[in-house]
């Protein structure tokens, strides 16, 4: 099987400004102001066809903003992404507008990612139905509740037909039974041969539908493997974590802080 | 100038983009009114009478100028404002503030000024209409001269590109240009040759009003509405003045926004 997605070595790096001005001389002086932080540090990992890989880790990890950079939203700092086709990122709300209604968010949506008005109006229906939202498809998206805008959004993305599709947290707000179709959906993807990556912190839904995991841990990968292998020794760590007392808590993500300031090693 | 065809071409590709966007730009600022989209004209209606009142009745005291009433003296300029306000004002917010829904870079950027821009296009165009029916049965029929207004058009429309490529730009990096553009915004109107009338000034002031790209529009716009002759021709340095202005803000406005755009989404 060949290769959909290559990431190599990528690295995110933030500035982090104590004062405004600071932010404002970093931009305009050659010198460098603020403090550096890594959200993603050297990262690096390959996806197969049909892959479907979850990310795992604590708050604060980088899991949304690696699934950021793959998606191509923000751009990272250093290293390189190779992905065979187009890249659809699934969030809770993602791009949607809020003035207007589901339906001419439909259109708007299609519009930006390129699509004809004749394909446009072809999708149109399957869309609707899949998202369930029937009547209230005429009625403006701030009136929604988070499930149906997730489920709008859910369904415009993967009916778009993307090659590479990442899930951010977006199933956790649908009730059972959407998640089941949504997962019924990806399964068919799957089948298709489309690479899938998969963030949630509901590990049921994980492990019933990755194949692969990676673990990070404050921006960097911790462990890569097959679910099987990364999740037990996610859960033991999640429970020994559970266990510290609040100060080797805060010891453990001063630590991890830190090491997320300091320079990268120049290899 | 790689950035400034890059901007073009991308402009060109996507017309058909910039259209529907625009349509649903006009749209979703106005859903929420009953009036929806009328009031795009009855705004402008009520300042266009109250700085009627004021400025033609209150302190001119209902004087004509040079031979035209004040009201058809200032609506013929005045709709290039409602056209350049707007337009200035949202375009530099455009990006920042649309940079989220957009979350695909494969989406060209460069786009988006011009469909805020193109947004207000359609309520300036119908303005336009009404005003030469309103100037045909009040004393300045449809003329020959008519004919610049495409022109003129063209014109504010380039002017304005190149003005929001650099504002929204700037604006996104350093949010604090939105209040620099809406404070010029604020008092630009008195600068320009709409409410008040500025023969009676020094010659040389007058020269450094010119300099102002807007000042060549709203005299331009005045002079096709009104049938008062080819200004394009009348003056000719002023023209190719113009133009130069036009090319040497869109060659600055795309270079600044070539340059950061893929770092847009980190200035938020």
């Amino acid at each position: 099987m060949s290769k959909s997605v290559i990431v190599k070595n990528v690295t995110k790096k933030y500035k982090l400004y104590k004062k405004t001005s600071e932010k404002l001389l970093d931009i305009i002086l050659p010198k460098s102001y603020g403090e550096d932080f890594y959200a993603l540090r050297d990262i690096s990992f390959e996806a197969e066809e049909g892959d479907i890989i979850g990310f795992v880790g604590v708050n604060g990890s980088g899991k949304s903003t690696l699934s950021n950079v793959i998606a191509g939203v923000i751009p990272q700092t250093e290293g390189t992404i190779d992905i065979k086709g187009q890249a659809s990122l699934i969030a809770v709300s993602a791009g949607l507008n809020n003035q207007l209604t589901g339906r001419e968010n439909i259109e708007l949506k299609c519009l930006m990612l390129g699509f004809s008005k004749k394909e446009i109006k072809e999708l149109e229906s399957d869309i609707i139905e899949f998202a369930e939202l029937d009547k209230f498809i005429d009625q403006p998206v701030k009136s929604y509740s988070s499930g149906m805008k997730s489920r709008l959004g859910f369904s415009i993305s993967v009916h778009t037909d993307p090659d590479v599709l990442i899930i951010d947290e977006a199933l956790s707000v649908g009730d059972k039974a959407f998640a089941d179709k949504c997962l019924d959906k990806m399964n068919e993807f799957k089948s298709r041969g489309k690479t899938m990556f998969f963030i949630s912190h509901s590990i049921g839904q994980m492990k019933q539908f990755c194949e692969k995991a990676v673990w990070l841990e404050f921006g960097q990968i911790r462990m890569i493997g097959s679910i099987n292998e990364v999740i037990p020794e996610y859960e033991k760590f999640l429970n020994e974590y559970k266990l510290m007392s609040a100060q080797e808590k805060k010891d453990f993500r001063d630590k991890a802080l830190q090491r997320q300031s300091e320079p990268m090693l120049s290899l | 100038m790689s950035s400034m065809y890059k901007v073009i071409k991308e402009q060109i590709e996507s017309f058909y983009l910039i259209r529907r966007l625009s349509l649903y730009e006009l749209k979703s600022a106005n859903n929420n009114n009953y009036l929806g989209m009328l009031w795009e004209i009855l705004n402008p209606g009520i300042q266009i009478t109250i700085f009627w009142f004021v400025f033609g009745f209150g302190i001119r005291g209902g004087r004509d100028v040079d031979g035209v009433p004040f009201f058809q003296w200032m609506l013929a300029g005045i709709i290039v404002w409602f056209f350049v306000n707007p337009s200035i004002s949202q375009g530099s917010k455009s990006i920042y503030s649309r940079i989220k829904m957009i979350s695909k870079m494969s989406f060209p950027m460069s786009v988006i000024p011009t469909y805020v821009i193109f947004s207000k296009l359609y309520p300036h165009l119908v303005l336009t209409i009404i005003s030469i029916i309103i100037l045909h049965f009040t004393g300045f029929p449809i003329s020959i001269y008519l004919i610049q207004i495409p022109y003129f058009l063209f014109g504010t429309v380039a002017l304005l590109l190149a003005i929001s490529l650099i504002t929204s730009t700037l604006s996104t990096i350093v949010r604090d240009m939105q209040q620099i553009v809406q404070a010029i915004l604020r008092v630009m109107i008195y600068l320009l040759p709409v409410l008040w009338v500025t023969f009676s000034l020094p010659e040389w002031v007058q020269s450094v009003m010119k300099i102002n790209p807007i000042f060549y529009l709203v005299e331009g716009y005045r002079h096709a509405l009104l049938g008062q002759g080819w200004y394009i021709t009348a003056d000719i340095p002023y023209t190719f003045y113009f133009w130069g202005v036009v090319l040497v803000l869109f060659w600055i406005g795309s270079a600044l926004h070539v340059k950061f755009r893929k770092h847009f989404i980190d200035f938020l």
